[in-house]
């Protein structure tokens, strides 16, 4: 199949470096990757890397053995009778593809088939990107001092994964300064905390490499002000978002009001915004931020309502997009729902028709034990962090963390004696190969 | 007093109540009207279907860490009927497509948003053709409103003649209150006499509209009653107390229904668990035990009716799960065509239904259908699924 993807630039030479392996492929798997290396500025670096290495690896494989792992994708295109399709432009021929399929019954069959292929190839390709002496990594997930927690039953979907590791607060009350001696931010800095600065200085990582997704901004309130381009980390806040998000929320309803032909067309439309976020809204670690937020708040499930879940499913989109070595996030309590205002999601009625906002402490207790499980399951789903990322769960206020270290032993909470939040910090520094200069502390053996 | 005067004393906790009320009041024909359709060949057995709509997960609701969540189901229905815990939808994971194969025994594949009715017979259409019905013998009563065409198929030889009444209760209030709020220019509640002449004006428009498909037609609403509609709307729109639920207003509906008419065949469809897709795990769980109270208050209304008690059948079923834990989202999504989204169960009671029974035989979704068709005298004959032998008919 010959495709007019019109690539430019890098993109344009590794299609052409590859174009032999490219001609041999399936024609829904050629356009898939034609597709992605249509986005190419728009990817981010780790995506970029992994075109390149999945690239590189086709070429590698002999004609037979690419062909044998391609087969089952070949016959069912073949039933479909995707090679009758005229159009030459990837996203096109996609879309075409997908309508054969799905007029054929033949979708279900196509994706095991694409499964296949693809856990045929991608060991080798994560092998290439993540070998075994790759860095280690960092996910850090708090539940903010409002949340609900019951101490009995946090983290319950843990059940037999991690250590509890009891915490000696020292008197610590309050958010602000849980998280100042959790990360080491004796005072709010453009720097940012020291752990995190500890770690960029003996790492060398860049903006990218660190990820602030929150709730609401006690986190990003750690940096004083919003620091300058090339000193921040990727930061997401859902507050901080509001009025983007209502900027979004007005343009939509403006559109149902207009009249939408279906849910397709409505998704069709909200992709085609052009609205961006102001520079006050989030840390401008890259370029690349603007449009992945509007991504996170348009196609994911709840996310421009429920703050969690625009934590929850950032979070998941920066681990599978972003790859960043660190990850916090911070949760927060969602307000409850207003009667059908399910239903009145975009209608923005006007401040006096305005119900009062009511929190929902309890309800989102339920939520966050979840969406955190969820974040974990989705990252050790990914080769970049299974086996190489310390996991620290911890809730503003409680006594206890959860620590999920790569291949250490469950354990209850009577195993190890009482931490500092010092301690903890300097922990993770320890993970990530360095120390917090000048603050206290002293690492946990068993977590590193 | 005037029905306007009474409904300003009523707690703002009723204005639901009231509201649904007045609506039912207004469009659903009474008793005597209905009764002027030609003589039906009525069967004496009625039979609800009432689907846990939206999708639930086996793990949340009838495996034994869910009856927490499904107490009335878990300890009051299961123990009067029959329950098939190993049950399994096969064919496309949204919710129009499952729902048409619940009643229609067949695996469908039309638009997943309701512009395409079923490819094959409804149950509906089969039963009011066979037994040469009049409408009201047949509902559905959807939260979704995307099902408006849920009620009959495409198909020349039946679809509209013989369809079911389709009743999209919430969408009728939804509508009123967007129209009633939407546009920057519209009125506000500091201006509520204004809201309210609006409120009316788009009760007044057409059902079709809102997605109703009423057989009946031509009866209109005294003014007070419109009045009092309207006030009562803007109370629960302002009340941050009233349910949010959608589900409550079906309910209340699906009542209703069973009072004036007390048709043979009756579909509820539940959707609140729905709001799963927002992420946030508690309301979904909220939304399963707010389902197994309305179920459970359902059976107990067909028990004080003479016209249901002791011959009908109701039958439980969530039309499809939703994703497992490990793939994608979890509990969020339901279209990973995972075995968690697959995996459903049924719970029967009522007539023809051994008490306290259970059955690990696997089922499938498409066997409501046929079991529907041999409790009510008619026949399917295109249909994947097969009549439930474990039950009487």
């Amino acid at each position: 199949m010959q495709f007019d993807a019109g690539l430019t630039g890098d993109a344009a030479a590794l299609a052409r470096a590859h174009a032999g392996v490219l001609a041999r492929l399936p024609a829904t798997v050629h356009a898939f990757i034609l597709v992605e290396l249509q986005k190419w500025p728009a990817l981010f670096p780790a995506e970029q890397r992994y075109q390149r290495a999945l690239l590189d690896e086709l070429s590698r494989r002999p004609g037979p053995e690419l062909q044998a792992a391609g087969a089952g994708i070949a016959r069912v295109e073949a039933e479909a009778g995707i090679g009758r399709i005229g159009s030459r432009e990837p996203a096109r021929f996609q879309d075409d593809a997908q309508a054969r399929l799905r007029a054929r019954r033949l979708l279900a069959p196509w994706r095991e088939e694409v499964d296949r292929f693809f856990r045929t190839i991608d060991p080798a390709v994560e092998a290439q990107l993540f070998p075994a002496d790759a860095p280690r990594r960092l996910i850090v997930q708090i539940y903010s001092r409002e949340i609900a927690v019951q101490p009995d039953k946090v983290w319950s979907r843990f059940k037999d994964v991690g250590l509890r590791v009891p915490l000696d607060l020292q008197g610590i009350q309050g958010s602000a300064p849980f998280l100042r001696a959790l990360l080491a931010a004796s005072r709010p800095d453009a720097a940012g905390p020291g752990l995190l600065a500890a770690a960029a200085a003996s790492s060398g990582l860049g903006p990218l490499d660190t990820w602030i997704v929150e709730a609401h901004e006690a986190l990003h309130e750690l940096w004083g002000r919003t620091p300058a381009s090339g000193d921040a980390p990727a930061g997401l806040s859902y507050d901080r978002l509001r009025g983007y998000r209502d900027e979004l929320m007005r343009a939509l309803y403006q559109r149902i009001q207009s009249g939408v032909e279906s849910p397709q067309a409505f998704a069709a439309y909200a992709r085609s915004l052009k609205i961006a976020p102001g520079a006050e809204a989030m840390f401008p670690a890259s370029d690349l931020l603007p449009a992945f937020v509007r991504e996170v708040l348009l196609t994911g499930n709840g996310t421009l309502f429920v703050n969690n879940t625009f934590v929850e499913w950032a979070a998941v989109q920066a681990l599978r997009r972003a790859q960043p070595r660190i990850l916090l996030t911070r949760f927060g309590v969602r307000d409850k729902l207003k009667p059908f205002s399910s239903l009145l999601l975009f209608s923005q009625p006007r401040a006096t028709d305005a119900i009062p906002l009511i929190e929902d402490p309890v309800g989102s207790f339920v939520d966050v034990e979840q969406l955190s499980y969820y974040i974990w399951l989705n990252a050790e789903k990914s080769a970049a962090y299974r086996s190489r990322t310390l996991y620290l769960f911890l809730a503003e206020g409680i006594d206890e963390m959860l620590a999920i270290r790569p291949d250490a032993p469950a354990g209850p909470a009577s195993r190890l004696p009482p931490a500092t939040l010092h301690d903890v910090c300097q922990t993770m520094a320890a993970w990530l190969g360095t120390t917090v200069p000048g603050a206290p502390g002293k690492v946990m053996s068993e977590l590193t | 007093m005037t029905l306007l005067d009474s409904a300003a004393h009523l707690r703002r906790r009723d204005a639901l109540r009231v509201l649904a009320a007045c609506i039912a009041d207004w469009w659903l024909p009474r008793g005597a009207f209905a009764q002027r359709a030609p003589k039906p060949r009525r069967p004496d057995r009625r039979v609800i279907v009432v689907t846990f709509g939206g999708g639930v997960r086996y793990e949340d609701t009838l495996a034994p860490q869910g009856w927490v969540n499904i107490p009335h189901l878990a300890t009051e229905l299961v123990p009067q009927g029959l329950v098939y815990p190993v049950a399994r939808y096969e064919g496309l994971t949204g919710h129009f497509n499952s729902t048409g194969a619940l009643v229609t025994g067949c695996r469908q594949d039309v638009d997943a948003y309701g512009s395409e009715a079923p490819v094959t017979p409804t149950i509906f259409e089969l039963f009011r053709k066979a037994h040469d019905l009049p409408p009201e013998e047949a509902w559905v009563v959807a939260t979704n409103k995307s099902f408006s065409l849920m009620g009959g198929s495409k198909l020349r030889a039946f679809g509209d003649p013989y369809s079911a009444n389709v009743v999209l209760p919430k969408q009728l209030l939804i509508e009123t209150i967007k129209s009633a709020v939407s546009t920057d220019a519209g009125p506000g509640v500091e201006d509520r006499q204004a809201l309210a002449e609006r409120m009316m004006t788009a009760l007044d428009e057409g059902y079709e509209g809102f997605g109703w498909k009423v057989f009946e037609s031509g009866r209109s609403m005294g003014a007070d009653l419109k009045a009092s509609l309207s006030k009562s709307l803007l109370d629960y729109f302002n009340d941050p107390t009233v349910p949010t639920s959608g589900d409550e207003l079906t309910f209340f509906m699906t009542k209703e229904i069973m009072n004036r008419l007390a048709p043979s065949l009756l579909v509820v469809n539940f959707w609140d668990i729905d709001i799963a897709h927002y992420g946030a795990y508690s309301l979904y769980l909220e939304a399963i035990r707010r389902t197994d109270r309305l179920v459970h208050e359902l059976w107990q209304h067909a028990q004080a009716l003479p016209q249901y008690r002791d011959r009908t059948t109701l039958l439980v079923v969530p039309e499809l799960g939703r994703d497992g834990d490990v793939v994608g989202n979890g509990f969020a999504n339901h279209r990973s065509g995972d075995e968690s989204c697959r995996r459903v169960w049924v719970v029967a009671l009522g007539a023809g239904v051994p008490k306290g029974a259970g059955t690990e035989r696997p089922i499938r979704t498409f066997d409501v259908a046929p079991t529907v068709a041999r409790m009510l005298g008619f026949k399917m004959p295109e249909c994947e699924g097969s009549p439930l032998s474990e039950l009487a008919f």
